[in-house]
Formats: structure tokens, C-alpha cells, sequence
């Protein structure tokens, strides 16, 4: 190949990786750039009942009930205020626990039940020991009992 | 600055600091992943796969650092015309793609057992494989333009706007609903606790040590190639 | 799930990756300089 077709194949393969590019960052802006919507974001924002979707938000604490079949789960993904009832067929990630981060994909049922098909974990930015975790409920609990 | 526009000064500085750099980079490579897989505690909620961040997280700053060391090198190349400027650019692509590259494969390694997904279009995931096609097309750019490294502008140009990229990656876990966590060091605090944070500091160095032996000894290849390619010129000219 | 696969994996990748280009630009580098070195000592051509 001679040079000057050679540097033509170049730019047009840096044209082609430019545009591929834009291209990705446009798929990925798509609805606002969010991967998910949250409870509240639903709650001022409805979705029609059907419609796929990601939910996520926080477990919330003592909301996860295991069905009499094994494999179906319920729970509550909370923001503040708002709720939302969600019912799981399928094997959760580890990191599925109450009062962490969540991502579910699905859509409503009439009844508002968020029927998921799919459950990513989220979880948060703090890393720490075993150990200190252990304390910090530890704390957590004598600082619920101070409260009572 | 212009000290080291002359290449035969900036190799007498180059020569000696390469083996330095490129040892010392995998001392503290070695010397942070070894305790870093068995010494340290493992993560409370994450358990074990949280070390993987021991290598993701120094690929991550070099990806991106490597992008902030185009745009630095091609504004001196443009606002300067800096000799060594263009040359240190090119020298630092096929580093930093190859950094986001790994930042991208370890964080699917990641991704997969804490998340429960290999790969998701969050803000995140998606700028930083928008960063990996920016360094592709930069490379080919800098591969096809007629001019010497030293004064093509074409790239520099790119280098440039491309840099749009670093601030979308850095706040995409702000702006946007992500799965990816938010931002866990800051300037001056950290979420991570001191006794797994160690190991990142001193990964981070070491990889970025590394970075800086790889650009380097990419520069001297440049610089030995213009050098005998001026040579030949000459030699026929006479 | 078992993490330690996936931490193997995530090792290796960044290791052999780094090592591979580190050990390429080392290559290349001396490569080019030796011919530089040996263009600038001939005085024949």
C-alpha cells in the first residue's frame, strides 16, 4: 500500500472511532443519562403499568420476605418518603442485602407491584475491615437503645 | 521549560531516570499487591472481590491521567511549539488506552460478583469506553498525519477537545442515577479505611512510576528515529 | 459466588498488560536506539 492510501485508511479509521464515540456517549445519555429512576422520581412521574424499566433506591430494612416457593422474593426499594413494593423471581446477587443500594429491571404490574426480571447490587463508597463494620452496628445499636 | 527543548538535554535527563522509574514503579507495584491480596482485611460488605480495586483504581487514574498529559503536552505543542511536546503525547497514547483498557476489563471482573452484571450503559461505564475510543482515535490521527510528530497540529487539536471527556467521567457518578459508587478519595478525605487504603496509594504510585518508564522509553524511540532520519537527510543532501 | 476467579483474572490482566507493554516499548526503544547509534558512528553512507 502506498504511504498516502495508507495515512487515508488511517483518518478514516480516526473518523470511524470519533463518530463511534459520539455515538456511544449519545446511546449513553439516553433518558437523561440515568441508569435508573428512583422511587420519588416515580412517585412525582408515574409509569404506565408494562413499560421497562429500571428502578433503585435503597432495600428497605425488614422488607425482604421469602415466598413459600423458594425462589420469589418481596421487598421494599425506598428514597426518603417513597416506596415502592417489588417482587423478585431468581437468584439475587450476594450484595442483595436490606438498607443497601439496589437496581431492578422490570416494569409495574396494575396492581403497582414492580415485577423484576433482573437485580443488580449497588453498593456504597465507604470500604472498611470486617471488624469496624461490626462495631459500627454495635454503635448503631447501643445508640438505638440510648434512643428508646 | 524550553531547558529541555533540546532533545540531547532531555535525553541526558531520560536516560538515567528510565531504570528508576520502571524499577521503582514495580517495587511499590510488588510491594502494595502482595500485602494488598493477603495482608489486608477484606471489605465488610464486598468481602474479597474489593481487592480487585487495588489494580482498577491505579488503571483508572492512568487512563485518565494519560489523557490530562495529552491535553497538557498538546497545548504546549500548539501555544509553544514545543519540540518534545508533540513527541510526549504520542508517547503517552498506546499507554493510556492500554490503562483504560484494563480499567475497563477489571472493573467488569468487579462488576460481575458485587453488582451481579458484567456490564451495564451507566454514565460511568459508558465515558470511560468513550475514553478508550478517544485514544483510538487519537492514535490513528497521530499515525496518519503527513507531519513529523513535532509539529502536527491535527492531533494536538484533538488532544485538546478530547480532553471535554475527563470532566464527564470524573462527575458521571454525580450528574447521573448510577450503578457505579460515587467518588471514594477525596482531596483531602477518604471513605476507605486507612487499613485497606494503603495498599491503593501505594499501587497507584507505583503504576503511575511505571507510566511515566513507559512514556519515556516510547520518547526515546521517537527521538532515536527523527534522530537517523535527520541523519539520512543530511547524509544524502551532502 | 466465589470472588477469587475473579480477582485472579483482574491480577492477571493488569499485570501481564502492564509487564507486556512496559517489556514491548523496552524493545522498540532499543531497537531504535542502536540503529540511531549506529547511523550516527558510520561515515561511509
Amino acid at each position: 500500500m502506498k504511504p498516502k492510501n495508507q495515512r487515508l485508511v488511517l483518518a478514516l479509521l480516526a473518523l470511524v472511532a470519533i463518530i463511534g464515540a459520539g455515538f456511544l456517549a449519545l446511546a449513553g445519555l439516553r433518558d437523561n443519562a440515568a441508569l435508573f429512576r428512583t422511587p420519588a422520581e416515580l412517585a412525582a412521574n408515574p409509569v404506565e403499568p408494562g413499560r421497562d424499566i429500571r428502578l433503585g433506591g435503597m432495600v428497605a430494612a425488614n422488607s425482604i420476605r421469602e415466598a413459600s416457593d423458594g425462589v420469589t422474593i418481596d421487598f421494599i426499594v425506598e428514597e426518603g418518603e417513597a416506596r415502592v413494593p417489588v417482587r423478585f423471581t431468581g437468584i439475587a446477587p450476594d450484595l442483595f442485602r436490606e438498607s443497601s443500594g439496589v437496581v431492578a429491571e422490570g416494569a409495574f404490574d396494575r396492581r403497582g407491584t414492580f415485577i423484576a426480571h433482573t437485580i443488580l447490587a449497588k453498593h456504597d463508597e465507604n470500604y472498611m475491615p470486617p471488624q469496624m463494620a461490626d462495631m459500627e452496628t454495635r454503635d448503631e445499636r447501643l445508640q438505638r437503645t440510648l434512643e428508646r | 521549560m524550553h531547558a529541555f527543548a533540546n532533545p540531547a538535554r532531555f535525553l541526558g535527563i531520560a536516560r538515567p531516570l528510565t531504570p528508576w522509574l520502571g524499577w521503582g514503579g514495580a517495587a511499590l507495584i510488588v510491594g502494595a499487591l502482595v500485602p494488598g491480596l493477603t495482608v489486608t482485611p477484606p471489605d465488610a460488605v464486598q468481602g474479597e472481590s474489593a481487592r480487585i480495586m487495588y489494580v482498577h483504581v491505579p488503571a483508572a487514574w492512568l487512563g485518565m491521567a494519560g489523557w490530562g498529559g495529552i491535553l497538557v503536552a498538546s497545548l504546549v505543542q500548539l501555544i509553544w511549539r514545543h519540540p518534545l511536546a508533540g513527541v510526549a503525547a504520542r508517547a503517552i497514547a498506546v499507554p493510556g488506552a492500554a490503562f483504560t483498557a484494563i480499567c475497563l476489563v477489571t472493573g467488569s471482573l468487579w462488576g460481575r460478583p458485587t453488582w451481579g452484571t458484567w456490564w451495564e450503559w451507566d454514565g460511568r461505564m459508558t465515558s470511560m469506553l468513550v475514553l478508550l475510543f478517544l485514544y483510538f482515535g487519537y492514535i490513528a490521527l497521530a499515525a496518519a498525519s503527513d507531519e513529523r510528530a513535532s509539529t502536527s497540529r491535527v492531533a494536538a487539536i484533538f488532544g485538546v477537545l478530547g480532553a471535554i471527556n475527563l470532566p464527564i467521567i470524573h462527575y458521571s457518578v454525580t450528574w447521573w442515577n448510577s450503578l457505579h459508587q460515587p467518588q471514594s478519595i477525596g482531596l483531602t478525605s477518604s471513605s476507605i479505611d486507612a487499613a485497606l487504603l494503603w495498599p491503593l496509594l501505594v499501587a497507584t504510585a507505583g503504576f503511575s512510576l511505571l507510566f511515566g518508564a513507559i512514556v519515556l522509553m516510547r520518547m526515546r524511540a521517537m527521538i532515536a528515529d527523527i534522530r537517523v532520519e535527520a541523519r539520512l537527510r543530511r547524509m544524502a543532501e551532502a | 459466588m466465589d470472588p477469587v476467579p475473579f480477582i485472579v483474572a483482574a491480577y492477571a490482566v493488569a499485570l501481564l498488560g502492564s509487564a507486556g507493554l512496559a517489556l514491548q516499548s523496552f524493545s522498540v526503544m532499543r531497537i531504535k536506539e542502536r540503529r540511531a547509534e549506529s547511523v550516527r558512528t558510520r561515515e561511509d553512507i
